[in-house]
């Protein structure tokens, strides 16, 4: 940015000094995740000894990955988490866009009110006591339904949404709708081909809300065969339930996953459930940053 | 957390052209149904998920039954959780945990940002960013089992780097002393890298003339930093500790509720999971019920003076 000539050894002792704190952070923030994998991944017999320092593997072994990927709890959750958030997201993003339509439409009567609608439930949270017993007088306790239509669509996504859908240019809807296109018609062709993006941020931004969730899976669903990874994970890791992932016999006996070290299976569960966000980190790179920066929504 | 918008854009949404009332009613149907078929959906939702449990909530005036109906008690309930002492407990460890958040997390972004601002290498800081804004992104179950680990005191890196030093190991977890300490640490971990990027928006934003002159008077790193970027930012700084300001009472229900345990629950034991186990676990709806109304209540007046004094100071709000 600013000329090299003019630095003095002094300037290029403050800029290594900068330099140096963001290092710190970023050491911070990784080497906690790199610790782990690099215990996960670790020869079994070695991990007992295992240096919370470390980053790199001890002898090098898949056994935890692949005994954790082989356990049926954790299969279940996976697969619960995919469908759930999957389902999740595409019913989020359609009433979502939906909504959104309607909403950045000037003309509409009583737009006024259907925001005023939205806004009172960002202000006003009756909190989880009456959620709760929402899901029981709708049959939804312990259905997956009660995880996956909670807030099904968020409020502020949906500003989001409706400030992208106004950049659209009016002339364009106005000449479709000379064409004689009815208002599905006009959203269906011009509209969202022209926001795909701003419907990829939008899907994004609800795939991690929907992937990460684990509160309400907790307090909704009884039925352990029903819960996603991050409630398996939680059972595990922070509750301490080692039977769950372990298994009664196995512990009883200490065979099988019991003669695993109990922190590599930790360890590899939690990097487990992080792979998905993982897998799409660049696409969140690119689209959350756009997001934030463009729209209303911070995370 | 909250968020911030750019200046009253869904005010100006919210006073858009309304057509006169005296327009034809039918007329308007028949143009407009299709929108509100469209929207109907999302709107039943808003209604099912938003509206029905505020109904629900008048559980805080009742007494619950097993058998229905409910008996309504009117403030009892209240009278209840304002006399009790844990109730105190909780409220003052919510102020204490949004406090030491306010105090010791909010500053972290502003720093970082400042910080990412003096890398002169696009590549170098993109790299930086895509790093530390990775934890934004994790659930706090991932991220309380990171924090269970890091923090060990057999294996963790924090009190093997304390032993080396010639330190005894600290149960930072299970110790009342720490624990607040360690919500704090793993918030600065989950939020500083990604709240950073509002402000490095808000600094990529100042007019670059303004630094130019800046080196014309003769200004170094620190002066460019306290005269020009630091003023170029405090609208962003204003706006976003307002807004922070409005979320007092949440305190993060779903951080503490994993990084709680049997030893350290009294310490970091919140309005949220007060209610929680009280409703939840022990079974007292209309006592859970209460306190949950009571932080939404006052919940609700923070924010909106929160946001309505953001709006004044700095012409962003909530929303």
């Amino acid at each position: 940015m600013f000329g090299n000539s003019r630095r003095t050894p002094f300037e290029r002792m403050e800029y290594v000094l900068i330099l140096s704190s963001l290092f710190l952070l970023v050491v911070f923030t990784v080497q906690p995740l790199l610790n782990l994998l690099a215990l996960s991944l670790s020869e079994p017999s070695k991990i007992a000894g295992f240096s919370g320092l470390s980053i790199l593997p001890d002898g090098f072994s898949p056994d935890v990955w692949l005994l954790l990927l082989q356990h049926p709890n954790v299969q279940r959750g996976i697969f619960n988490s995919i469908w759930m958030t999957a389902t999740s997201v595409v019913i989020g993003v359609a009433g979502t866009a939906l909504m959104a339509w309607g909403l950045s439409r000037p003309g509409l009567p009583g737009r006024r009110l259907i925001f005023l609608f939205v806004l009172v439930t960002i202000v006003f949270e009756p909190g989880i006591i009456p959620d709760y017993f929402l899901m029981k007088r709708m049959g939804l306790l312990n259905s997956p339904w009660s995880v996956i239509l909670y807030k099904a669509i968020n409020a502020w996504y949906l500003i989001i949404l409706v400030r992208f859908f106004e950049e659209i240019p009016q002339e364009l809807l106005e000449a479709a709708e000379l064409d004689g296109a009815n208002p599905f018609q006009v959203f269906w062709k011009v509209v969202l081909p022209l926001v795909r993006p701003a419907l990829a941020t939008i899907a994004l931004f609800y795939l991690v809300f929907h992937w990460n969730e684990f509160f309400r899976g907790m307090i909704y669903l009884n039925d352990q065969t029903k819960w996603p990874l991050q409630v398996v994970l939680r059972q595990f890791v922070i509750e301490g339930d080692k039977v769950a992932i372990v298994g009664a016999a196995n512990a009883n006996n200490n065979i099988g996953l019991a003669q695993i070290n109990i922190r590599a299976l930790k360890a590899g569960m939690i990097l487990i459930t992080i792979v998905p966000i993982l897998a799409i980190y660049p696409l969140i790179l690119k689209f959350f940053t756009k997001g934030t920066m463009s729209g209303a929504l911070k995370g | 957390m909250v968020a911030s918008n750019e200046q009253g854009t869904v005010d100006a949404l919210l006073g858009g052209n309304v057509p006169s009332v005296t327009a034809n009613v039918a007329n308007g149907l028949r143009r407009w149904w299709p929108y509100y078929a469209m929207m109907a959906p999302g709107l039943l939702f808003f209604f099912i998920w938003h509206y029905v449990p505020i109904w629900e909530a008048k559980m805080a005036f009742e007494q619950v039954r097993i058998i229905p109906p409910n008996i309504w008690v009117g403030l009892k309930n209240f009278q209840t959780l304002f006399a009790s002492p844990i109730f105190y407990q909780v409220l003052f460890n919510t102020l204490i945990i949004s406090g030491m958040k306010i105090l010791f997390v909010f500053p972290v972004p502003i720093l970082v940002a400042l910080l990412l601002n003096e890398v002169r290498s696009g590549r170098l800081r993109g790299v930086i960013q895509s790093a530390i804004y990775l934890p934004h992104f994790l659930s706090w179950v991932v991220i309380a089992g990171v924090f269970i680990a890091l923090l060990s005191p057999t294996d963790g890196a924090v009190n093997q780097i304390a032993q080396s030093l010639g330190f005894q190991p600290v149960s930072y977890m299970t110790n009342t002393g720490t624990i607040r300490w360690v919500l704090v640490v793993s918030e600065i971990w989950r939020s500083a890298g990604w709240d950073s990027l509002l402000y490095l928006a808000a600094i990529f934003a100042i007019d670059p003339q303004l630094y130019e002159s800046a080196e014309l008077d003769g200004a170094n790193r620190w002066q460019k930093i306290w005269y020009v970027t630091i003023p170029g930012i405090v609208p962003t700084i204003a706006t976003l500790f307002i807004l922070n300001m409005g979320m007092f009472l949440s305190a993060d229900l779903n951080q503490v509720i994993n990084l709680q345990n049997d030893v350290n629950a009294s310490t970091i034991d919140i309005i949220d999971t007060y209610v929680y186990r009280i409703g939840l676990t022990t079974g007292e709806y209309a006592l859970a019920t209460a306190a949950g109304l009571f932080k939404a209540v006052i919940g609700m007046a923070l924010v909106l003076v929160s946001h309505i004094v953001s709006k004044r100071l700095t012409g962003k709000g909530v929303w």
